[in-house]
């Protein structure tokens, strides 16, 4: 039976080193988002206006615990209320209805290397022929990891 | 330790002490004279296996009085006392068909033993009867409670299979011989095999691409065709399956027959199942908050059909068989999330009724044609197995714009307004081997090729129309040194080559050029072609000095790139990315060293499997930092790239008897994976299972004359949390989870019902797996399930006069 023991014993060696076989060289990895964080100053908001024939400015910050990545920014319209907003709250939908025009902006950004927290500011100029109503503005933020944090807002355009 | 020295000693001196030991040849076969081949014959304490001519020869053994005793699948066990007294002994054995034909061989009967044993590779075997016993939404979710091997799945009805951390194109799934094709590389994508339909099912952890060629680098699932014994007359059996959870029911029904030389056999299999349950009424996809209708997943039904036939001849000299299969399935996604996107759905339309299939939905068909030849010599036998087969994929999904699709959808495309993908694929395969016997070498020499044939439409793109050629030839030996030494050998050469076709966008996207706004058709895919050529080779030994089975593996093994990791260009919603394939990938490369050790007792075993693995480029999604707004419509680009990836793990695997009729089981798997350079460098690899154990305790009582093999199983699995994660995972908590199975054979009028109960997740505990595709969107796994299934077997009377 002693050898037995033995057997059990060098079984149980053998999981103790694999288990101690973890990383070891001091730097962890980041497992973190990176955040978009909330101001009063930020631009837009949920159920924020933007107006046709004028220029938005967007506002927003940025954190993460090591170093932001980029971002990108989407317009897009939510004529038929798909509905992508994050927010807890929604807006005052307008009826469904089919776009003729609808806006589209599609755009990335870079973020200047080595920033925890970030300012972001953008110009999006919004023409005067373009459909009025329901649209969802889309961010897109990642860290340096590729760690990704999408926040979805409500807008309308009047 | 001196008792091992003196196992270890005697193997090789027992042969110069006792001078007047003699050699026995056993020569094993049908009743018709027909050789059986891998028999087990067994002198005292000595055994070995019948070669293909039949005979099994045993050395030193001493003159006296011995109980000789065959055992060979299929077949009844022969005993019998011989005295052996001459130089050299030869004895003829006859064997009987097994008395109950239809019964399943019992899991790790003695056959399967030997086979791991003979084996350098860690293989896990089991057969319908645990397919019956653990029954689950698709088979692979069955064999998920292996250890080792794990799943990854989407919904109840679909999943592929994990082996050791590794999955997609890296487990190779072998249908009869020949390499199942569908579309591997899609999480969301299941493996189009009825799990009713499957013989024994072999599963090899570790890499074969010594025998399997690219894909099998993490390892390979052999489902093995149902063998038909000859001289049966006509016979069947009926499944019927109920399942709770997603108010599923099913049928399978089997029919088949044979004569003396001729056997077919044919099944039909119907499953229609509907939403399933989660336990919780409210999930959150990407923080947007999404209610449950009576805590069930919108959209989740699904109907799923299986159809085979095959039919053969088995000859003196010459063995074929025909299959033909197809099987399709029409499944819904999760509608609130397809895409792991949050929509907002019609949520009257949906919970309207749980058995519908609305958008979004896919259906798949899989045909199969195989035909199977062995042609037997004197010295050994030729296989020649060759494979045609359709794989038709279609995603449904309401037109919905992104990036610069137009808001509406045109009227003059031709593709339907639904249609988001379609994956259409023609796979014609060949595969020839050759085996024969040299002294004491079992050589073992081959070709594989096959020729596919992809096609795409849908206004969805992400992957292009290619071909692809595939070509390996290999040399394998086995060398019996001792009686309880095999020493193996292999070497294998691929070649691979790949045409793609150029794909353009059917709509413009918006750029701005020189200052001024074009819009152009943009080109995702460009018309290339790739070659590939590696070289692997593996070294093996198995040492089985009585209740101590040694066995190591050493060997290289490779991947070749797949169409998605050369060519993608396209958003994948399923995780807001954008996927960018690279054209200059090289194929991966493996190194994997493989140990086990397995201790059996009278009472107890414990077998260890540990593994370590090298990867000089893994071949690695890496979400990057950026995003791009023109190919990516401004999602985060996904890039192929290859890193320097370790991998290290082990099974454990012990068994204890505690009564006669009550013994307990523990199964434990750990992986770890690094990779070791790269923009990940220090991360994970993604899916990497969660370290976990299973403890199994099982009361197999004897109630009465007319109830038979009655079990009363729990199985209690402890989960570690995940918290070891690369982007976009999300560490998932450990979980412990209680799952009870039930089941027995009741002789009721001649006939055997065979019967199986199971409680999955007893408690119904809400839980997260890891693996599971739905784990990005915090979906927990399914609520308490109770399955039930019959098996009745039939059998046509007039056959049965020789029992």
């Amino acid at each position: 039976m002693r050898k037995h023991f033995r057997l059990l014993g060098l079984l149980a060696l053998f999981f103790t080193a694999m288990a101690g076989c973890k990383k070891d060289d001091g730097e962890e990895i980041d497992t973190e988002y990176p955040e978009i964080v909330a101001t009063a100053n930020s631009f837009p908001q949920q159920c924020s206006l933007m107006m046709r024939g004028q220029t938005a400015l967007i506002k927003l910050t940025f954190s993460d615990n090591r170093e932001l990545g980029a971002y990108s920014l989407d317009i897009h319209n939510n004529f038929d209320h798909h509905n992508h907003s994050t927010e807890v709250n929604e807006c005052n939908l307008e009826a469904k209805k089919t776009p003729v025009k609808p806006l589209l902006f599609v755009q990335n950004y870079d973020i200047p290397t080595g920033l925890k927290r970030y300012e972001a500011t953008a110009q999006i100029a919004i023409p005067a022929d373009v459909d009025h109503g329901d649209y969802h503005f889309l961010v897109r933020l990642t860290d340096k990891e590729g760690w990704q944090t999408i926040k979805g807002l409500s807008i309308k355009i009047q | 330790m001196k008792r091992w020295c003196a196992l270890f000693f005697s193997c090789f001196l027992t042969g110069l002490v006792w001078g007047q030991n003699v050699e026995v040849s056993v020569y094993v076969s049908t009743t018709d004279e027909e050789a059986i081949t891998g028999a087990k014959v067994s002198l005292n304490h000595a055994y070995a296996l019948t070669e293909l001519s039949g005979t099994a020869i045993l050395k030193n053994i001493s003159i006296g009085n011995h109980l000789l005793v065959v055992e060979a699948k299929g077949y009844a066990v022969y005993e019998k006392r011989i005295q052996i007294d001459g130089r050299k002994r030869h004895f003829h054995v006859k064997l009987k068909p097994e008395v109950n034909q239809l019964k399943t061989v019992e899991i790790n009967s003695s056959a399967q033993h030997i086979r791991k044993n003979t084996d350098a590779r860690n293989i896990e075997i089991v057969d319908q009867q645990f397919v019956q016993r653990n029954l689950d939404g698709s088979l692979m979710k069955t064999l998920d409670r292996l250890p080792g091997i794990s799943s990854i799945g989407i919904g109840s009805g679909q999943s592929k299979p994990i082996i050791r951390g590794l999955g997609f194109n890296r487990v190779v799934v072998i249908d009869k011989g020949i390499k199942h094709e569908g579309q591997q590389w899609g999480a969301d994508h299941g493996l189009e095999i009825d799990q009713f339909a499957t013989g024994e099912i072999e599963i090899i952890k570790g890499p074969s691409s010594f025998v399997y060629g690219s894909d099998a680098i993490g390892g390979a699932i052999n489902l093995k065709p149902v063998n038909v014994p000859l001289k049966q007359g006509l016979g069947g059996s009926v499944n019927l399956i109920g399942k709770t959870n997603n108010k599923h029911y099913g049928s399978s029904v089997n029919l088949f027959g044979s004569n003396e030389k001729w056997f077919f056999d044919s099944r039909a299999t119907y499953q229609n199942y509907a939403d399933y349950r989660v336990p919780t009424d409210k999930v959150y996809v990407y923080d947007y908050a999404v209610n449950l209708y009576n805590q069930q997943l919108r959209n989740t039904a699904g109907r799923e059909t299986g159809l085979h036939f095959s039919t053969g001849y088995v000859g003196k000299a010459l063995k074929t068989s025909f299959y033909a299969s197809n099987s399709h399935a029409k499944t819904g996604f999760f509608a609130n999330a397809h895409g792991l996107e949050p929509r907002n759905v019609d949520e009257a339309l949906h919970d309207a009724s749980d058995r519908d299939i609305q958008l979004p939905y896919q259906t798949v068909n899989h045909f199969k044609l195989i035909n199977r030849t062995e042609f037997s010599h004197p010295n050994g036998k030729t296989e020649v197995e060759l494979g045609f087969q359709h794989n038709y994929r279609q995603e449904f999904n309401r037109y919905t714009a992104h990036g610069y699709m137009p808001p509406n959808y045109p009227n003059d495309m031709t593709i339907p307004i639904n249609l988001e993908r379609v994956y259409d694929k023609y796979i014609y395969s060949g595969n020839v081997k050759h085996s024969f016997n040299i002294h004491k070498h079992q050589v073992q020499m081959g070709f594989n090729g096959d020729f596919q044939n992809n096609n795409i439409s849908g206004w969805s793109f992400l992957i292009p129309a290619f071909q692809q050629l595939n070509a390996g030839v290999f040399v394998y030996d086995k060398y019996q040194v001792e009686p309880d030494l095999l020493l193996h050998a292999a070497m294998r050469y691929d070649h691979g080559f790949y045409q793609f076709e150029q794909y353009d966008d059917w709509f413009r996207s918006e750029d701005v050029v020189n200052g001024s706004m074009v819009q152009q058709y943009l080109t995702r895919a460009r018309d290339f072609s790739r070659n590939f050529n590696s070289f692997v080779w593996s070294l093996g030994a198995n040492y089985n000095p009585g209740k101590l089975n040694i066995k190591a593996n050493i060997g290289k093994s490779f991947r070749m790139p797949i169409a998605k990791e050369l060519a993608a260009n396209g958003v994948n919603y399923h995780y807001f990315s954008y996927e960018r394939g690279n054209e200059n990938l090289d194929p991966e490369v493996a190194y994997q060293i493989d140990l086990g050790l397995t201790w059996t007792a009278k009472r107890w075993s414990v077998a260890v499997n540990p593994f370590y693995n090298y990867f000089t480029n893994y071949i690695y999604l890496n979400p990057t930092a950026y995003h791009d707004r023109f190919y990516g419509a401004g999602n985060q680009v996904f890039e192929y790239q290859q890193s320097r990836v370790m991998r290290y793990g082990a099974e454990l695997k012990a068994t204890y008897q505690w009564l006669p009729t009550l013994s307990s089981e523990f199964l434990g798997e750990y992986v770890y994976s690094e990779q070791l350079s790269g923009e990940k460098k220090g991360f994970t690899l993604p899916f990497s299972p969660a370290p976990s154990g299973l403890l199994n305790l099982t009361w197999s009582p004897k109630i009465s004359n007319s109830i038979s093999d009655t079990y009363f199983s729990v199985d209690y699995r402890l989960t570690a949390a995940q918290n070891n994660i690369v982007p976009p995972e999300k560490k998932t908590p450990g979980y412990q989870v209680i799952n009870l199975q039930i089941g027995g054979s009741l002789q009721m009028n001649k006939h055997n019902i065979d019967l199986s109960l199971q409680v999955q997740n007893l408690m119904d505990t809400k839980y997260f797996n890891h693996t599971s595709f739905y784990r990005l969107i915090e979906l927990p796994e399914a609520s308490r399930n109770v399955v039930l299934s019959l098996k009745i077997p039939f059998k046509s009377i007039k056959k049965q006069n020789n029992q």
